[in-house]
């Protein structure tokens, strides 16, 4: 297998309460343009980048994550790649920006289910509230010693990003975490 | 039923009987039984030995303020929890406790030799007495204090539970559910806010629970708690924790609770979890912790069956317990009345009621006379008799010098009341002195929080539900039925005929701390209450000065001449009460204490059988050794090979940081002490990073990819470090400047080869990219395809071979690197480790930033002047860089030594003198720094920070080590291949 995120997740993590998979291969992409720049940026690109931080925008196989003044994560489906990688060179050319492919520094995680907050509130300090953390938030945040990038795609599903090697880390927190669920 | 059983009274279940064991013994108890409340139901008071005189110790209080009855719960092997409250461990059958600090048994105490001298042990006497001859401290006093003291034993094996922990949020945390924390927690329900209540024990309900003759509005006060409770867990938002702990309160109303899972249960199927730490973050914290019920100190306090008033009230109306047969009550406040009429009613016999004052109110005076007790005014307990348990006492009036001796086998004693400040304390709530009460009661809030109750200084079940009501955001005034709390006295000595230095009148029970030691820390000199408290161990430890504080504090204020409240109370810590340290943990046990990155290379190093060594929170394979051999010959194997052919490395842990934007070179040059304008999209070069005071950060081989682009290596460990170095200056110093930083650590796997084959290997797997020689000379990058996926390619050398650094996306890593693995059978390819890479890297005299350097090293003293721009305007260091220390002579460099005998490899961190014979301590000239066995030049070789060292060349120095002293040749740090032929070889 040439694509290989190493990770396996066992039958333990799909429980009714809570259940946790492996994202497929993404295409990611670290972008940092001025906030002056971000409406020609975006028509050019067609990319729909939140202006306010830590909130997100999700197309049909683009998701768009605004975590600073300056600062934006581009997570798209895998076959997206080769044509996103013209779009942003492109747009790289015409704006004063950086971007970085980051496709395979970080592994990705969806949680669902009715207790799949209280997963995430066994590492991560934050309120998971619906009123506090609505759909489609997004901030990096910390889950016990690993950062993650957490957004919420639904009332009762989120998505963790981390890098790599923070992977099995995390995976075995939720192994522990969900016995007691 | 046991003989101290009073049927038909309190909450304990009478048809579920409850068998367990104390020291041995077995008991029988009922379900909703505490230990303490199982024990006095048998007629048990006695359950420990003190911390210092090993007196025997019974039961004073009834809830988590217990200082005395500390047992050692025994849970099976591995899992004995010591100093346990017995008055909040919940019975269940096949229980097993023990009593603590005595050998061989409960009654018979060796230790207690150390009561009949306690005169030689007062306060500080450690301090005093062990002092000579100072040798014995180590070998003789300690141990033997050690051994002596502390309480129960600490566990020997690790824990075989697991324990739990989540981070939990709320609008209104209420600590105490009793009447002030239920109709807190009733009315903040109803604004439709999130709410937790958390209280310590099994059953919600704090002094309802045991309140006899309340009425609440025209309800029995246990009518109204299960009609608040239904209230409660029907509300969707409202989580009522039980046997929770509410151990410390941080900042911004950040409040720890600890949650015992399963120690109340007797069979536990194994990987449940057994605690639980919330870690809850409140928009307000409602306090209503209720109040402790202080004890007196008077000669003899201590003897088992003398006990808080309120306590026996506790036992008797919560589980149904008579503490005695024959009862005498010494109080200063009226409450203690309530108890004696509530044991009085329930056929318990009061000999008398000793009250220090002169005059109590007609109503009290009333209802003593209808029940015909013995009263006794103005006067107090000046001693009590019995060895393992109360058997009597002696009543001394000292207006008329009248002597009475009564018979009783509980002594209750009230002192007045001491509100909680515990958790307020932690939070820094300030508090004030309230003479009414003699107590420190709350004042201005830290955080967004309240105390209400008994622990603001409300007492009564009134005050507490309505100011309950009220921090919960509600109107409701309650109209309650109940005994008045009344007033009382402090005195700061109690009347006696007996010398007080004959007396033994306890005030902090748990560390054995008397009057006359709080006394004598004030004659020594220990006038601020902070130091006595340190002096005599009052207040500290498990205790926390529960029951002790105020009256330490009385006694000392009057001993030094200060009013109370100019003396101060001392500071409260958390954990409230005693925390397991698996509580703490929680999850983070084994594997999960922290995280241990691996490559994407590791699986298969794993299964190659590769010995790993941490760098940072990495695992890197350290070696890989084949048949048997050691790290010796594994890493000599796996140089050689390298050398003669082709070696295979996994360098994934570089740090790699993306630097792009038009400025990416301005920003470079400001970073490192290099120039970067001079270098080519295309080509690499290395970089020496400093920090401000100009020493060695960090270093790295960094490629610029293009004009607006530089992919940046770090060392392994220094990573974060750099990265946020950089940050930080681009956000504070150069917000100038329009360039970003992306770190791209793990987006690339990276595979080193290196050795004269290695082109060869790689050529048929590259696309793209002209390898030959010329095309893709020495330090410079390509991007193209390597085995079907996207590449950077490296060609640099960390080993003075023929080598490339093959980046490629991370989860292709595995791929690539069994693919050459493979092809490069063909050329004995040897995967290698760290080590050998250390090797090979000291044998060209490349240094290791944190082992060649030290954080005082600057690229002068490295040797790496060549390495620091001449012709820039700045850089991060540069003005350091001319300090006159950092040019002065004499300071220690980077030198290479090679030993007389070339098979001694000398021992890393070894000092180096220039004259062996010198008398000790001789003058040292610094430190080896990196040695190894070079099996390419058949001897040792090793790098060292010396004294003067560049001006030393060719002469020899000594580098003392166990046994011998060995001779070493200063040389330059190049040992193998100096001109760098070997880059070039095919």
């Amino acid at each position: 297998m040439l694509f290989d995120q190493a990770i396996d997740i066992p039958e333990t993590l799909k429980g009714d309460a809570v259940s946790v998979t492996l994202m497929e291969e993404r295409a990611r992409y670290n972008l940092r343009i001025k906030s002056t720049d971000l409406t020609e940026f975006k028509k050019l690109t067609g990319l729909k980048l939140p202006r306010k931080i830590n909130t997100s925008s999700a197309a049909k196989d683009v998701t768009c994550l605004c975590v600073g003044p300056d600062e934006w994560f581009v997570i798209a489906e895998a076959k997206s790649k080769a044509k996103l990688d013209k779009l942003l060179a492109k747009a790289s050319n015409k704006f004063v920006c950086s971007v970085t492919d980051i496709s395979h520094r970080n592994v990705g995680f969806e949680i669902t289910g009715a207790k799949a907050s209280r997963l995430i509130n066994v590492g991560c300090p934050l309120d998971m509230a619906i009123e506090a953390f609505p759909v489609g938030k997004v901030t990096r945040t910390i889950f016990e010693s690993a950062a993650i990038l957490l957004r919420r795609t639904g009332e009762e599903s989120f998505q963790i990003e981390c890098w790599r090697s923070f992977g099995p880390y995390l995976r075995d927190f939720f192994v522990r975490a969900s016995r007691d669920f | 039923m046991s003989a101290f059983r009073k049927s038909g009274r309190g909450m304990v279940d009478a048809s579920k009987p409850v068998n367990f064991t104390f020291d041995g013994k077995a008991y029988q108890g009922l379900q909703g039984d505490t230990l303490a409340s199982a024990l006095l139901a048998n007629g048990v008071h006695l359950t420990g030995r003190s911390f210092k005189y090993h007196r025997p110790r019974g039961i004073v209080g009834a809830g988590s303020e217990e200082p005395n009855a500390l047992v050692a719960f025994d849970r099976g092997e591995g899992r004995v929890t010591p100093n346990v409250r017995a008055t909040t461990l919940e019975i269940f059958d096949g229980l097993k406790a023990e009593s603590q600090n005595r050998w061989p048994n409960l009654k018979t105490d060796i230790g207690g030799f150390n009561n009949i001298f306690s005169m030689f042990f007062p306060a500080g006497f450690y301090n005093k007495t062990f002092k000579w001859p100072a040798s014995f401290w180590d070998k003789v006093y300690e141990p033997f204090i050690r051994n002596m003291a502390g309480l129960g034993p600490a566990p020997k094996s690790s824990d075989p539970d697991v324990y739990a922990s989540v981070y939990g949020h709320c609008d209104v945390l209420i600590v105490g559910a009793g009447p002030a924390g239920i109709a807190a927690a009733v009315a903040a329900a109803k604004k439709d806010q999130r709410v937790i209540l958390v209280d310590e024990q099994a059953e919600p309900g704090g002094g309802l629970l045991s309140a006899q003759n309340v009425e609440i509005d025209g309800m029995a006060a246990q009518d109204w708690l299960t009609k608040s409770l239904t209230t409660l867990r029907k509300a969707d938002n409202v989580t009522v924790m039980l046997r929770s702990t509410a151990i410390g309160y941080y900042h911004d109303n950040f409040v720890a609770v600890n949650e015992r899972l399963t120690d109340h249960i007797p069979s536990v199927e194994p990987g449940r979890s057994r605690e639980k730490l919330h870690r809850i973050r409140a928009g307000k914290v409602i306090l209503a912790q209720g109040g402790i019920e202080r004890p007196l100190v008077f000669n003899g306090n201590d003897r088992p069956g003398v006990m808080l008033a309120s306590a026996a009230q506790t036992y008797l109306g919560q589980y149904g317990v008579a503490v005695g047969n024959e009862v005498v009550v010494f109080t200063s406040h009226d409450s203690a009345y309530q108890a004696a009429f509530e044991l009085a009613d329930a056929n318990i016999s009061i000999a008398a009621i000793v009250d220090i004052r002169d005059k109590i109110s007609g109503d009290l005076q009333q209802a003593v006379e209808a029940r015909a007790i013995d009263l006794i005014l103005g006067s107090s307990v000046s001693k009590t008799s019995g060895k393992l348990r109360i058997n009597g006492c002696e009543v001394y009036t000292a207006s008329s010098g009248k002597k009475q001796s009564f018979q009783c086998d509980a002594l209750l004693m009230s002192g007045g009341w001491t509100p909680s400040l515990h958790l307020w304390s932690h939070s820094k709530g300030g508090i004030k002195w309230d003479a009414d009460l003699a107590a420190y009661v709350p004042e201005q809030a830290n955080e967004n929080a309240v105390c209400v109750g008994a622990c603001n200084g409300n007492f009564g079940i009134e005050a507490a539900l309505n100011a309950g009501t009220k921090a919960g955001g509600g109107r409701k005034k309650f109209k309650v039925k109940e005994p008045e709390f009344g007033s009382g006295v402090v005195l700061d000595h109690l009347p006696n005929y007996i010398d007080s230095s004959k007396q033994k009148a306890f005030v902090d029970f748990q560390n054995d701390v008397t009057e006359k030691d709080i006394k004598l820390a004030v004659r020594e000199g220990f006038k601020s209450i902070e130091h006595v408290k340190r002096y005599t161990t009052n207040g500290m430890a498990t205790d926390q000065g529960k029951t002790s504080n105020l009256n330490a504090l009385e006694i000392a204020s009057k001993a030094v001449g200060k009013p109370i409240e100019k003396v101060g109370l001392t500071t409260f810590r958390p954990p409230y009460t005693p925390t397991t340290f698996g509580a703490l943990a929680g999850y983070r046990d084994g594997e999960l204490f922290d995280p241990t990155r691996k490559t994407a290379i590791d699986p298969w190093a794993e299964a190659q059988g590769a010995v790993f060594e941490p760098v940072g929170i990495w695992r890197r394979a350290w070696y890989f050794p084949k048949d048997g051999e050691d790290m010796h010959a594994a890493v000599a194997r796996e140089c050689k090979a390298t050398r003669d052919s082709l070696g295979i490395f996994d360098a994934s842990t570089l740090g790699k940081i993306e630097v792009v934007g038009p400025d990416a070179t301005k920003f470079m040059n400001l970073m490192y002490s290099n120039s970067w304008t001079t270098l080519k999209p295309g080509r690499c070069r290395y970089g020496l990073m400093l920090r401000e005071d100009g020493y060695i950060y960090d270093d790295g081989v960094v490629a610029r990819m293009a004009e607006d682009r530089y992919h940046v290596t770090t060392t392994s460990g220094g990573a974060p470090r750099v990265y946020r170095h950089m940050e930080d200056y681009l956000q504070t110093e150069f917000q100038h400047l329009d360039v970003w930083l992306t770190s791209t650590t793990e987006q690339w796997a990276v595979i080193a080869i290196n050795g004269p084959n290695a082109r060869k290997l790689i050529e048929p797997f590259v696309e793209g990219i002209d390898l030959s020689k010329d095309a893709f000379p020495h330090m410079a990058v390509r991007e193209g395809k390597i085995c079907g996926v996207p590449t950077r390619l490296f060609r640099v050398s960390f080993t003075g071979e023929l080598g490339f650094e093959i980046n490629i996306p991370s989860h292709y890593g595995r791929t690539v690197w069994e693919t050459l693995f493979e092809a490069g059978q063909s050329y004995e390819i040897c995967p290698y480790g760290t080590e050998t890479m250390h090797v090979l890297r000291a044998e060209k005299g490349f240094i290791i930033v944190g082992q060649d350097t030290d954080g005082t090293v600057t690229p002068h003293d490295a040797g790496m002047g060549w390495a620091v721009a001449k012709k820039k305007k700045d850089f991060v260091g540069m003005r350091s860089l001319k300090r006159s220390d950092l040019i002065a002579d004499g300071r220690k460099h980077l030198i290479g030594l090679l030993t007389d005998d070339p098979n001694v490899v000398l021992e890393e961190g070894a000092q180096i003198v220039a004259d062996p014979n010198q008398p000790i301590p001789m003058d040292m000239l610094g430190h080896v720094t990196s040695s190894y066995w070079s099996e390419s030049l058949g001897r040792s070789v090793a790098m060292a920070l010396v004294k003067d060292g560049f001006n030393r060349m060719d002469e020899t120095l000594h580098v003392p080590m166990p046994g011998t002293t060995h001779k070493a040749k200063v040389v330059k740090p190049v040992f193998y291949d100096p001109k760098g032929e070997r880059l070039n070889v095919v």
